[in-house]
């Protein structure tokens, strides 16, 4: 099945420039494994043991992924993925 | 160059002011260096040395921005007590976690300080591969 992931500008070296990727994927655990086996390096960058980052958002459409079932959250034919650094910072 | 309007640089600082003493945050959407729309967003996690975007708020944002022609040219946040030049933690997370690869590597950080809140001082900078570059904010 058919998901878009858009892949933010830092994690395009790893894409060969690509904005946007096609895979399927049944929850967003094993989206991070297929993006992996596609694009070597991409699951370090996204992960650390098996969770998303902190400081990474991840959307299904447009809803952020921790309001629904973080990695667990179920992949639909359709769906739209958004990799998006979080933005933080101060002193 | 970042080239802001009058009462769009007004309600930044407004905003920042109002935020205090908490940091305040939000974006600028342009295009060719040009502010055309400002976003006075929330701190997810208010303190007076801290800002974190809402998530779901950056992504509607951005969407906006990107649906009305623009791009997402500025970041914006205040320093409270501190001065307008980005922090160690402004640094660390302008790249992408365990990396300094850039996040945004067209928007321009703007930091608002409040030390004197009589006069708020805005300062412009790219924070790009370990470099801090300051890109003059004029307001016209």
């Amino acid at each position: 099945m058919a998901i878009k992931v858009r892949i933010p500008t830092p994690l395009q070296k790893l894409t060969n420039g690509k904005a946007e990727v096609e895979c399927g994927a049944k929850n967003i655990a094993e989206l991070v494994d297929i993006l992996e086996k596609d694009y070597p390096g991409m699951k370090e960058r996204l992960s650390d043991n098996g969770k998303i980052r902190r400081f990474i958002n991840i959307y299904v459409n447009e809803e952020d992924i921790r309001f629904l079932n973080k990695e667990e959250t179920t992949l639909k034919e359709g769906d739209t993925i958004s990799i998006v650094p979080a933005i933080a910072g101060g002193r | 160059m970042l080239n802001i309007k009058k009462a769009d640089f007004q309600s930044l600082i407004d905003h920042c002011l109002a935020g205090y003493p908490n940091e305040s945050c939000g974006m600028l959407g342009g295009k060719d260096g040009r502010v055309e729309k400002v976003y006075l967003m929330q701190n997810a996690k208010p303190g007076p040395d801290y800002y974190e975007m809402e998530p779901e708020e950056q992504f509607r944002v951005m969407k906006d921005i990107r649906d009305s022609g623009l791009d997402m040219i500025g970041l914006f946040h205040s320093h409270p007590a501190g001065q307008a030049y980005p922090s160690n933690v402004d640094v660390r997370n302008a790249y992408w976690p365990g990396t300094e690869l850039p996040n945004y590597p067209d928007a321009i950080y703007v930091i608002i300080s409040l030390m004197d809140r009589s006069k708020p001082v805005a300062r412009g900078f790219t924070i790009e591969e370990g470099k801090i570059n300051e890109i003059p904010v004029t307001v016209i």
